[in-house]
């Protein structure tokens, strides 16, 4: 076996871009799916079971299938049944949001329930409205102890931004493959490619472990 | 709208169900196996073990099981000179993924056992190997039951990864059969309703059956 690091090298441009849209899929995605996933969670609370049972629908759906497939779907699905035609990014942030939409709200939901109804209670006590108990009272503590399940779903949302290449969305493993087809140096690039993840995701996943021990639960 | 897609290729879909099945069971017995062990020495094997395994599980935690999978097909043979069948390829790469992520549960169940019980084993008379094999682990393999539940779950949806290297898997039959009828509609949803039916079950049958047996890891 004869390898040739410096085609890598050369190449180093079209990776990093790669690497480029892989970090800013995962920021995007989060960004949207944090505000999706709490409002998924208040609604999941609704007095109007019709409403609970369409949100509860949604997060199963979306929990208990691939994400390969979701993506396949929105990709070649959407545009027939809904009549929308998107760009491959588009689309692929569409089915990022939505799948980490759903895990996020579970998170949420998990650190609404953890506080205590006494909080509530002593909110509407002082007077407030339950919008205000919510946001003063209630979510500031439920944040606080979703930190740590919210960055793990960040480091697996950022391994999952991978899948976005099936559809030809130009992202690190997209790249990497690419130029493993135009150079025919495979060994080269797809070490390349996962030592460029590895170089990405550890760090996080270090900090993920921080994260759990600073903000433990201790009751 | 039409169901003659799947009808005609229900025997196809059958056979491709059967090989999702198959490699996540191969899959979970390499990653039980592996991260029974991994999990085992990385509690009591020492500073060097922990340091070794730490790595190797941040690794897989970091690394996208699309990279992994990819670079073992691809890559791997290209290295040793060998070549490697995509399902064997498939479910080593899934299998050692899992085995972190189960190695992580092992040991968050060990150390959950108190330290008071293997005093008391040692006051006993136990050998530690002792201690451990009809003490604690016992008791920690209860409560890692959750976990393995929703391992499970993660397993049977990232086999669908696997079609990336052309396991003829669900997921992969599923893209051969929209490509050639033309009704991805159909082919996707049915699809997505498969894996739907598979996981759902499984995380509410592993929850129900904790609920029965969580008094006997209680301790």
């Amino acid at each position: 076996m004869n390898l040739d690091w410096s085609v890598v090298w050369e190449n180093r441009g079209a990776l990093l871009e790669g690497a480029g849209i892989t970090i800013s899929l995962a920021v995007t995605t989060m960004a949207a799916a944090l505000p999706l996933g709490l409002g998924i969670a208040v609604l999941r609370e609704s007095r109007w079971r019709v409403i609970r049972l369409l949100t509860t629908a949604y997060v199963e759906m979306f929990r208990s299938t691939p994400l390969i497939l979701q993506i396949y779907w929105a990709f070649y699905v959407m545009p027939v049944a809904l009549g929308l035609r998107l760009d491959a990014i588009t689309t692929a942030l569409f089915g990022l949001i939505f799948n980490i939409g759903a895990y996020n709200s579970e998170t949420f939901r998990a650190g609404l329930r953890s506080i205590r109804t006494g909080q509530h209670n002593a909110g509407m006590a002082l007077g407030m409205s339950p919008f205000q108990v919510f946001r003063t009272v209630v979510f500031p503590q439920a944040l606080r102890r979703v930190l740590p399940a919210l960055a793990s779903t960040w480091i697996s949302l950022f391994k999952d931004t991978s899948l976005v290449s099936v559809i030809a969305v130009g992202d690190l493993s997209y790249a990497s493959l690419q130029l493993r087809s135009q150079t025919f140096r495979v060994f080269e690039f797809l070490t390349a490619m996962a030592v460029l993840y590895w170089a990405m995701g550890y760090p996080q996943a270090k900090l993920v472990d921080h994260l759990h021990r600073r903000f433990k639960v201790t009751e | 709208m039409s169901l003659a897609p799947i009808l005609a290729n229900w025997r196809f879909l059958t056979t491709a169900l059967g090989v999702t099945l198959a490699l996540t069971a191969t899959s979970m017995i390499i990653g039980i196996i592996v991260g029974l062990i991994a999990g085992l020495l990385r509690t009591y094997g020492g500073r060097v073990a922990d340091v070794c395994i730490g790595f190797y599980v941040d690794t897989m935690r970091a690394v996208p099981v699309l990279a992994i999978l990819i670079w073992i097909f691809f890559a791997f043979p290209i290295a040793f000179g060998t070549s490697i069948k995509p399902f064997t390829a498939a479910a080593t790469g899934l299998g050692l993924h899992i085995a972190a992520y189960f190695a992580e549960a092992v040991r968050a169940g060990l150390l959950s056992v108190r330290p008071g019980q293997t005093r008391a084993a040692f006051a006993l008379g136990m050998t530690r190997l002792q201690a451990i094999r009809v003490v604690v682990l016992p008791q920690a393999l209860i409560r890692m039951l959750p976990a393995l539940g929703s391992l499970t779950t993660i397993t049977i949806k990232d086999t669908a990864i696997a079609a990336a290297i052309a396991v003829p898997e669900l997921m992969r039959q599923s893209q051969i059969i929209a490509g050639q009828t033309y009704r991805p509609f159909e082919v996707y949803t049915f699809a997505m309703l498969v894996y739907f039916l598979l996981c759902f079950p499984i995380a509410r049958f592993v929850d129900s059956r904790f609920v029965r047996l969580a008094h006997r890891g209680a301790s």
